[in-house]
């Protein structure tokens, strides 16, 4: 049995972040309800990639994949009958979540004390860009925000250029995600043992500073400021990525001891440049980086990356090939070992692609239970099961539409 | 805690009663800070020369010592602290007795290294079959990359994350600040705690095996979607703007990330010149027309370099705090490129509290605090991240080692 069956979630959230969140708490086996409108949809919905490249509402890889195992409920929360429905659907959850700005839910008639007052021990998630409260309560943004807001993108990249960021909507992706679902395994825990619901509050620019502790304290404490340092090591040398054989082929390597960069050697055949004496002193091989990296380059560059990435792995020297989505997907046996791509029957993208969660049990099964709904697909059937209406009453309902 | 409303303070944690055994270094820390700040009873296991944090710069004062990491002290706040020969037969039979009282046991050494101290997940679980016992190494405890050796940039490398950083005519860059290691800590919080709540309800724990590779290819975005619909490679393009209206733009004292164009946002694109037009900024008659309000257009070299030419002009002669707080009256989602001293005089992080001051060995450290609000059982740092040994005479006195005892066990240097 799945690890959260038994449990249900009323899900508001929309877009990247709140989606992967409630995402990971289906795929464990909780029913996930997602609420959705087909007047104002899910703009994940409308972003690529899509199925044969052809837009679609039921045909984005992006959407899917944060969607997977859940059900779709679409539902116009601003007509007037909504809100009794939902109310009905929320009694029976045990998790209400969004990622609006402040003031949708309450607009809703569906802020934490208002549910609270029709179940008393719900769980309810808030996380807006911000916060509940304070100055900037109602500013709003998406990941590349959050990115700029919490420091990565000034952080990230040459020193001599723009900051480049992560390359991805990072905090979408893994910070807000896990932050909000451990702190919601924590309340349910919390919950079975008194009986008693919360409120949690993640301002999602919080996750992602929280990962910067060292760099915050370095200024707090030591007044330093940390500037972009491109792939270079505060203290380690060689670091870097380096150019193999072929069309953007590279490799990452990482040489912190004098026992490594001994390693990195011979991994590279001995080359008689490396046997000066100076680059066995790991001072000099930090004041001097640059030239030894160009170096390194040129030793690299006759190298297909894989070949590389064994011969350094031989001598305990940390090096990956820098892998493309075509690597990791295709060619790499760790992740084909782990199982981790699955294929799943959507019933409008046909066979394809999700990633498991990235880690494995001893006895319970790590599995996605369904693909991603399509847009309503469940609306039906949790009518009739869940909030008891018959089917003319459903036809009315779609009629004037309250249910669309 | 200086920041904390008296009130919380009494409120207990969510996880009060779990006991958790972190004898991880940097791959695991983390993780065992988001429990030990949740209210677990976290207790760090170091070998008696300390962890591997302690010696990673930043140093207090810049002075490398002991009690002087702030990597160590900011990941291991709120944990009880002992020191413990593993690859001893008594360091070996005293956690033992430590794990007859705990519930989760987070660890990171490279596959293998707990088998041959015999506290390999199997071996623990024959005597406790309750414990929650979380592995996390660099590909995973099994499979062909087992064995490899990893650290931040090679995950980052292995995962796919890097290739789709840094610029298209460069090398691809990494993201700042170990986010592999922490993306592995992540996930292992989630993996273990999902791991807890079965083993509370049915009272077997299990192995959790986390590999950091792995946890790094959740971050991928659309990169995997992109191969598997459409067939395409997705590479880097750091410093070019996505749409006219989408990227970073220079302004008086930095950068500001304005995002008028791009996912469901054609609203964002008439707010944008609105605002423009009451700013009475030259130019903005370039933005009439209906193709302005195509995607197609916004993403066509043309739009872009129309767009700059008449934005940029403008947002020279204003400051990013200015931009933000204007355009986000006006519901356009505009943000500033922060630096780390902007996340200090921020007034939205004030006024939440954010950064905690912890002392610590005499030191005042100002950290970031709370990533969550949880009314019910709030988010505390119980204690500044243990000294070497400091809670040894407690620790194992709870166990039933007297303090004689403990005398001869440190004079072997087992702890």
């Amino acid at each position: 049995m799945a690890i959260l069956n038994g449990l249900r979630i009323t899900d508001f959230c929309w877009i990247g972040a709140g989606a992967y969140a409630t995402k990971i708490l289906a795929d464990f086996g909780a029913d996930v309800i997602k609420i959705e409108n087909t007047e104002r949809i899910d703009s994940l919905r409308m972003a690529a990639p899509y199925k044969d490249g052809k837009p679609g509402i039921n045909r984005s890889g992006y959407f899917a994949d944060r969607n997977s195992s859940k059900r779709s409920l679409t539902l116009d929360m601003k007509h007037p009958r909504s809100r009794e429905l939902v109310l009905d659907l929320i009694r029976q959850s045990d998790i209400v979540a969004n990622n609006f700005t402040p003031g949708v839910m309450e607009r809703f008639g569906l802020s934490y004390s208002e549910v609270r007052a029709v179940k008393p021990d719900i769980i309810y998630l808030s996380m807006s860009m911000q916060g509940a409260q304070g100055p900037e309560r109602d500013y709003s943004g998406y990941g590349a925000s959050m990115v700029a807001l919490t420091g990565l993108q000034h952080l990230s990249g040459l020193p001599e250029r723009d900051g480049a960021g992560p390359g991805t909507n990072y905090p979408d992706h893994v910070p807000n995600p896990c932050h909000a679902t451990f702190a919601i395994l924590a309340a349910i825990r919390h919950r079975r043992r008194t009986g008693e619901g919360q409120w949690i509050d993640l301002a999602q620019i919080e996750p992602t500073i929280a990962l910067l502790g060292p760099t915050v304290l370095d200024l707090t404490v030591n007044d330093r400021r940390h500037e972009r340092q491109g792939n270079a090591h505060g203290y380690a040398a060689p670091h870097g990525v380096y150019r193999c054989e072929g069309d953007d082929r590279w490799i990452a390597i990482s040489v912190k001891t004098d026992e490594q960069w001994r390693g990195l050697q011979c991994a590279l055949g001995s080359p008689t440049w490396a046997a000066d004496q100076q680059w066995a002193d790991a001072r000099t091989r930090g004041e001097h980086a640059s030239e030894l990296n160009r170096l390194i380059e040129g030793e690299t560059t006759r190298w297909k990356a894989e070949t590389l990435m064994e011969a350094c792995q031989t001598e305990s020297v940390p090096a990956g090939v820098v892998q493309t989505s075509a690597d990791v997907v295709n060619t790499d046996p760790q992740l084909a070992w782990r199982k981790h791509w699955i294929r799943l029957d959507h019933p409008e993208m046909g066979d394809s692609l999700y990633s498991a969660p990235p880690f494995r049990y001893s006895r319970t099964p790590v599995e996605l239970r369904a693909p991603a709904p399509l847009l309503g697909q469940h609306t039906r059937e949790i009518c009739q099961t869940l909030l008891g209406l018959s089917d003319s009453e459903i036809d009315a309902l779609v009629a004037d539409k309250v249910l669309c | 805690m200086s920041n904390q409303a008296p009130s919380q303070t009494e409120r207990p944690g969510a996880l009060t009663g779990l006991r958790v055994l972190d004898l991880s270094g940097d791959l695991g820390n983390y993780c065992g800070k988001l429990f030990a700040d949740m209210g677990a009873d976290v207790i760090l296991i170091e070998p008696p020369s300390g962890s591997e944090l302690r010696f990673e710069p930043p140093f207090i004062g810049n002075m490398p010592a002991l009690e002087n990491s702030l990597s160590f002290a900011y990941h291991n706040t709120s944990k009880r602290g002992v020191t413990l020969d593993l690859d001893t037969a008594t360091g070996q039979a005293m956690f033992k007795e430590l794990a007859a009282r705990a519930e989760v046991i987070i660890e990171t050494s490279k596959p293998g290294t707990m088998a041959r101290r015999g506290l390999c997940a199997e071996s623990i679980h024959r005597l406790y079959p309750q414990i929650v016992y979380t592995s996390i190494t660099p590909f995973g405890s099994t499979g062909p990359y087992a064995h490899y050796e990893a650290d931040d940039i090679t995950a980052l490398a292995m995962g796919g994350l890097l290739y789709l950083g840094g610029y298209a005519d460069t090398a691809p860059i990494r993201v700042y600040g170990k986010q592999a290691i922490l993306c592995a800590n992540m996930f292992a919080s989630v993996a273990t705690m999902l791991a807890v709540l079965e083993a509370e309800a049915g009272g077997l724990g299990q192995h959790v095996d986390v590999s950091m590779q792995e946890a790094v290819s959740m971050a991928l975005e659309t990169s995997v979607q992109y191969l598997d619909l459409e067939g395409l490679v997705r590479k880097r393009h750091a410093g070019e703007q996505r749409f006219a209206g989408t990227g970073v733009y220079p302004c008086l004292d930095g950068q500001i990330y304005l995002m008028a164009g791009g996912v469901g946002a054609n609203k964002f694109w008439e707010r944008t010149v609105q605002w423009f037009n009451d700013e009475q900024m030259p130019g903005t008659e370039a933005f009439q027309g209906d193709s302005w309000k195509h995607i197609e257009y916004l993403r066509s070299d043309e739009a872009k370099a129309i767009f700059e030419k008449v934005f940029v002009p403008w947002s020279r002669t204003k400051t990013k705090g200015y931009l933000y707080h204007e355009g986000q009256r006006r519901k356009i989602p505009i943000a500033p490129i922060s630096e780390t001293s902007d996340l200090l005089s921020s007034r939205q992080l004030a006024f939440r509290r954010y950064f905690v001051e912890v002392l610590r060995n005499g030191h005042s450290l100002l950290m970031p605090g709370a990533p969550y609000k949880l009314d019910r059982t709030p988010w505390r740092i119980q204690r500044p991240a243990p000294l070497l040994g400091q809670h040894n005479t407690e620790v194992y006195g709870e166990i039933g080692i007297s303090l004689d005892e403990l005398t001869r066990l440190f004079s072997r240097r087992i702890i």
